[in-house]
């Protein structure tokens, strides 16, 4: 600071002068239109308000302790879009009102799947090459045009057979990328939303009893569905809900998207037998309690890698598997 | 005439809000939590742990879970000759009637003369048993080579005393 001071008046007095010899030139024209006033002409602090400041001093004379708004920052209430100057800390930062502390608990799934599953996993998913060897080449994700007409010059390169979207590439699986549970989607239609309101909170109770977490209203264009969004653990679901289902066979073998999201649904009867529900079962309208729509989201690439992880995890599959 | 009378609000427009569209301040809203209990899940054999639920009970005992349920378990005898009694039709039969219709009893009755040899079959099967689970975690690789001598290879060489006896 105090070094810094002296150079800013110097230039100060630099720019001063070469716009006196400016308008010695004959550029009086121009120094009309541009404002001569700068930020970056304005003089530095004098040498008197250096030698006074000194916030330490100032610090140790105070005798009682700021008012505590004067320590502790407060993120603001409102964002005024990205170019307001008091802009909100990131929502990781304890400040942030969109702040969530946690996770305050190892869930026992977790636990099961660093210690066992993901090893076992590995050992299941793993292709080994032996050193100076490498993977054959694998074949054009794109087909190419055969040339019989004319019209296939500098076209784009055909899509796969079957259908126009590229199936997601299968790296190998090594111990970095072992597929892992991403988030679960719980979510729930509601058709009778758009009639009675009350649907639409009971399902919302209902999905935040079994989720632990609230859950969004999207509105479609002529009915209402609520969705609700968790990175959670599927324990109860398997260890308690699906086997008190009679005649469970299991989830559907030809379930997913084909890039690792696996889903299933639960009809109202199967939601009210959720321990969380069952408890508190009269306070929700029976009639009113929702079938749900259940997605696991895994870091798998393909629905055989994810279908094994979550076999392992515990939720049987039936039928002819397609991947 | 009608146009020229001004329409009447049912409010006076606020002054201090801007009535061109601009940029409005966006609430950040505090995310809202529902509050969670630790809850003692005990699962049907026993076995326990806790979790973060909505559900106030301290402590969730489970009837019917993957422990006790032929689906999860396809290996367990037990499981499968469970009998389901969820009407309660069986109960009230056997209130009635007594027990000495039940299946196993009939077949208690059946084999009571020859109970012996009886024994000595579930005492067989036990040992089957141990030599399945053997032959999976030893021989897992070498199934195709051994096909068909997987079970009970052991037990053979065992009652061929010292193993030079042969090769069966």
């Amino acid at each position: 600071m105090l070094q810094a001071a002296p150079w800013r008046r110097k230039s100060y007095q630099c720019l001063y002068s070469t716009r006196k010899t400016s308008t010695f030139n004959g550029m009086t024209e121009l120094s009309e239109d541009v404002v001569p006033e700068s930020s970056l002409q304005v003089p530095g602090p004098s040498e008197e308000h250096i030698q006074r400041f000194n916030p330490i001093a100032r610090s140790k004379r105070r005798r009682s302790q700021l008012p505590p708004s004067r320590y502790q920052f407060r993120p603001p209430r409102y964002y005024r879009g990205p170019l307001h100057p008091h802009q909100p800390p990131p929502p990781s930062s304890p400040a942030s009102r969109l702040f969530v502390p946690g996770p305050f608990s190892l869930p026992r799934l977790e636990q099961t799947y660093h210690s066992t599953l993901a090893p076992d996993l590995l050992t299941l998913m793993y292709t080994h090459h032996p050193p100076g060897t490498l993977p054959g080449p694998s074949g054009p994700r794109l087909r190419s045009w055969d040339g019989s007409s004319p019209y296939h010059k500098n076209r784009p390169l055909r899509a796969p057979r079957g259908s126009p979207v590229l199936p997601l590439l299968r790296r190998p699986i090594t111990f970095k990328n072992i597929p892992r549970l991403e988030k679960i989607h719980v979510h729930s239609f509601l058709k009778d939303a758009g009639v009675d309101m009350q649907y639409l909170h009971v399902a919302g109770m209902v999905l935040q009893a079994i989720t632990n977490a609230r859950a969004k209203v999207f509105k479609a264009k002529h009915s209402i569905a609520n969705f609700h969004l968790r990175k959670g653990n599927p324990c109860a679901v398997v260890e308690v809900v699906m086997p008190r289902i009679k005649e469970y066979k299991g989830v559907s073998g030809r379930s997913g998207d084909s890039s690792g999201d696996i889903g299933w649904g639960f009809s109202p009867e199967i939601v009210g037998a959720f321990p969380e529900v069952e408890i508190n079962y009269d306070a929700y309208p029976p009639r009113m309690i929702p079938g749900i729509d259940i997605v696991c989201c895994t870091t798998a690439t393909n629905d055989k890698d994810a279908r094994l992880l979550l076999s392992s995890m515990g939720v049987p599959f039936y039928g002819k598997h397609i991947n | 005439m009608s146009l020229s009378i001004p329409l009447r609000r049912a409010s006076p427009p606020n002054p201090s809000i801007p009535r061109i569209q601009c940029r409005h301040a966006t609430l950040i809203r505090r995310p809202k939590r529902p509050y969670t209990f630790t809850q003692l899940v005990t699962l049907s054999d026993g076995s326990t742990y806790t979790q973060r639920t909505t559900s106030p009970a301290p402590v969730y005992k489970s009837t019917k879970d993957t422990r006790n349920t032929p689906l999860w378990n396809p290996s367990s005898q037990k499981l499968l000759n469970m009998e389901s009694d969820d009407s309660g039709k069986l109960r009230a039969f056997r209130d009635k009637f007594g027990r000495g219709w039940d299946a196993s009893r009939m077949q208690e009755r059946d084999e009571d003369v020859d109970r012996e040899e009886g024994e000595a079959e579930v005492e067989g099967r036990g040992e089957m048993e141990e030599d399945n689970l053997m032959d999976l975690i030893s021989g897992y690789g070498q199934e195709a080579e051994e096909k068909g001598e997987a079970a009970g290879s052991r037990k053979a060489k065992e009652r061929s005393g010292k193993g030079k006896g042969g090769e069966r």
